[in-house]
């Protein structure tokens, strides 16, 4: 599989699978972390105001969630400088990013209503904003150095930048047949390739930010993750994930999908613990750890609009769907993928029944060192 | 209309796309290349080249010439500081365009773009250039203060912010009846009303562009220019909009188009005089002009091109088409915005055959004026 960067997207604008539609998940996870974000923020406005703030968003994606984020960062912003009497709001530079596939229309053409919305809102603490969109990996520099004040990322550092290159390989030689994750029955290579893969990705990712980051800038990240050391423990999205393999598999069964190609199927994803994410923090040196918290969500999001008319395995799959579809219409092709999700949504029904799964969060806030390392 | 969200040129890179029918631009961009070297030259050699160049473009649109330009613009930079030895630069290239131009387009050919920096310069190059989107309308501020070191436009200055007010008289006639642009029968007031919007819109951009630069900064605007009222000495000589408007008419005499809805519509278009650029440039006054000049592009520059592109195997009876289509993709969502989509195939396939017969007689070719700045300071 080619690297992720050049193909990854989330589902687009088409009726009712896309991610614009079906993002409640991400949606509720903002709201959660917004206590968090909110102190990360004040904290870097405490030291000192600066005349002009440089903001990223990184792994953005598209549809209503983004200028949500945007709006609730820069409302912090703005109510806090009104409030400490300043005559003038800073200027904010927000760096909106994501994969080279994302949908930037989507989010660019609902640029010019965002601007009068704050306008309107905010009244006389409006100041100048300025809102860029950067296509690229974060897996790598993405701005100049000390330009970044704040750094936001949620529901994104759970992707990696490849699969990993270990199972990424012909069927012959695959080494995770019939599953497209970790699972119970892993083999230690297998864990061991997810693992390596995700060291690699994120110490990248946090020495790239640590130099664009001023000293004393701030980033709050959340991802889904694990609260246990040992990965085979079942909890999270690890099971969702297996219950696809699953449906991939009786797909398989019936002749209608390769099995050779879900046996060389592997999502390239990986759930941290807390102690992993701690090691890489350690490790790279810049930054200092705040705050690291764990959270649990529903599958479904804990949907206020649970009806008896539509199953919670639809509502699962659904949600599911808009994330990883554009994956596997590129291994299995479009023409399968109604069937499949309709055979993922039967498992997930039956599984859902005897037991209440839920998706494990971890938020972390670090602030970059105020001097010295990493600089 | 709401220019700002009809104005855009066709996306995605099909048969009537933007992208695969701007050759014409790719020429004008290639006539304006030895002005645009010798300014960014300037730059290199300038005592307080930054470390991180920050080079935006105004009008970007979707399609080759966008990311084309910006690597001729890293291309000629990197060359001077190896001449002078100079460290190069880092790059930040924005993209400017309205809200409705096709961005996904551009940033999905990123990947190769970067992957042929990387071959061509070397993997240090590949993470020196930081590409962003920034949509939004030139007319106004889009950059922080003091931000940008240099500023190109192509073909883009000539769009106006809106359709001039004042095209409609206190009865509600329409003024400019019959035509969608200045033409021959176009009374004066109409042309006073472009001309009043043409400054004030590039006022306001000079304005804006002048708070976003650096003192020193550069500047390069390509524009479609015009001669002033009498285009030329034979009178029945056309401006390729007169020809559309033309083509219009001869819709409604066969009531296959409305005649209220073409005297009611307007292309929010001017291209300027040399004297109407100059007067608004030294009126603004923060811009010291280091050279304006004009050129012309005939209306099917690099036809050849689009030919052994497309795989046509026929000769002249193609420039009706060419040029037809050139003109499709840049006023398309504009047309089916005020006329609808059903009526534009057949538009296209008569204006086609105007320009066919129009180019016998005549000779089609575009006007355009080049100016190269630095901003005060």
């Amino acid at each position: 599989m080619e690297l992720l960067a050049q193909s990854f997207h989330m589902n687009k604008a088409v009726e009712g699978t896309s991610y614009a539609k079906n993002s409640s998940i991400q949606s509720k996870i903002i709201s959660i972390t917004k206590c968090i974000t909110e102190e990360a923020i004040l904290e870097v406005l405490c030291k000192n105001l600066p005349e002009s703030m440089g903001i990223a968003d990184l792994g953005c994606s598209s549809g209503p969630n983004v200028l949500s984020v945007i709006s609730k960062i820069t409302n912090i912003i703005y109510a806090k400088c009104s409030q400490s009497g300043l005559p003038k709001p800073p200027e904010l530079r927000i760096f909106l990013n994501d994969l080279y596939n994302n949908d930037f229309n989507g989010i660019f053409g609902s640029l010019p209503d965002f601007y009068n919305q704050m306008k309107e809102v905010n009244g006389n603490s409006f100041g100048p904003c300025f809102i860029f969109g950067v296509p690229a990996s974060f897996y790598g520099r993405l701005f100049p150095s000390n330009s970044l004040h704040f750094v936001h990322s949620s529901s994104s550092l759970h992707w990696l930048s490849q699969v990993p290159p270990e199972l990424d390989v012909k069927a012959s030689t695959a080494i995770n047949k019939g599953h497209i994750y970790i699972c119970e029955s892993s083999p230690q290579n297998v864990l061991d390739s997810y693992y390596r893969q995700f060291q690699k990705d994120f110490s990248l990712f946090l020495k790239s930010r640590a130099e664009e980051i001023v000293p004393g800038g701030r980033m709050v990240l959340t991802f889904m993750g694990r609260r246990f050391m040992d990965p085979t423990i079942e909890e999270g999205c690890y099971n969702q994930l297996e219950l696809l393999a699953q449906a991939l598999m009786s797909v398989a069964a019936e002749g209608l999908i390769p099995e050779e190609k879900v046996d060389t199927f592997n999502t390239p994803y990986y759930a941290p613990c807390p102690e992993e994410i701690k090691l890489e923090v350690e490790k790279e040196g810049s930054f200092v750890m705040n705050r690291l918290e764990v959270f649990e969500i529903d599958w479904d999001g804990g949907s206020a609009e649970a009806s008896n008319t539509v199953s919670m395995g639809r509502r699962v799959a659904k949600l599911v769907r808009a994330v990883i579809e554009p994956m596997l219409e590129s291994q299995f092709g479009s023409d399968i993928m109604d069937y499949l999700f309709q055979r993922y949504e039967k498992i997930l029904d039956n599984h859902l029944s005897k037991t209440r799964s839920k998706y494990i969060n971890l938020v972390i806030s670090v602030a970059k060192n105020s001097e010295g390392l990493g600089n | 209309m709401e220019v700002n969200q009809i104005l855009y040129m066709n996306g995605g890179d099909g048969e009537t796309s933007y992208a695969n029918n701007s050759l014409i631009q790719k020429g004008v961009m290639l006539k304006a290349k030895p002005i645009l070297e010798e300014s960014i030259v300037r730059l290199s050699l300038s005592s307080n080249f930054p470390e991180c160049v920050k080079l935006a473009d105004f009008g970007c649109s979707s399609g080759p010439n966008t990311l084309l330009l910006a690597w001729e613009i890293m291309d000629i930079i990197h060359a001077t500081c190896q001449r002078v030895n100079r460290k190069a630069p880092m790059f930040q290239v924005f993209l400017n365009d309205l809200p409705g131009n096709d961005f996904n387009t551009i940033f999905r050919t990123l990947p190769s773009f970067y992957e042929k920096l990387k071959k061509e310069k070397g993997s240090e190059f590949e993470r020196a250039c930081f590409i962003a989107g920034m949509p939004g309308t030139f007319y106004g501020r889009l950059f922080p203060d003091c931000f940008l070191h240099f500023v190109h436009s192509s073909y883009s200055l000539h769009w106006r912010s809106q359709v001039p007010e004042g095209l409609v008289g206190e009865s509600g006639v329409p003024l400019n009846k019959g035509n969608i642009h200045i033409a021959k029968t176009s009374p004066h007031n109409v042309l006073k009303a472009y001309s009043d919007l043409f400054e004030k819109d590039f006022t306001l951009f000079l304005r804006s562009r002048s708070q976003e630069m650096v003192p020193g900064g550069h500047m390069v605007l390509v524009v479609m220019g015009s001669t002033g009222k009498a285009d030329s000495s034979s009178n029945q000589s056309c401006s390729i909009w007169e020809l559309l408007g033309i083509t219009l008419n001869d819709m409604v005499l066969e009531g296959k188009v409305d005649e209220a809805k073409l005297d009611s519509f307007n292309l929010p278009y001017y291209a300027p005089t040399i004297e109407e650029a100059k007067a608004v440039i030294q009126t603004e006054g923060t811009f010291n002009i280091h050279r304006f000049e004009t050129f012309e592009v005939d209306w099917d520059c690099n036809i050849d091109d689009d030919m052994s592109n497309k795989g046509y195997s026929f000769g002249k009876p193609g420039r009706g088409k060419y040029v037809a289509m050139s003109i499709r993709v840049v006023t398309e969502s504009m047309l089916v915005g005020h006329f609808g989509k059903e009526i534009m195939d057949d538009l296209f396939e008569r204006f086609s055959s105007k320009i066919e017969e129009y180019l016998e007689v005549e000779e089609g070719k575009h006007m355009n004026l080049i100016i190269s700045m630095t901003k005060n300071g």
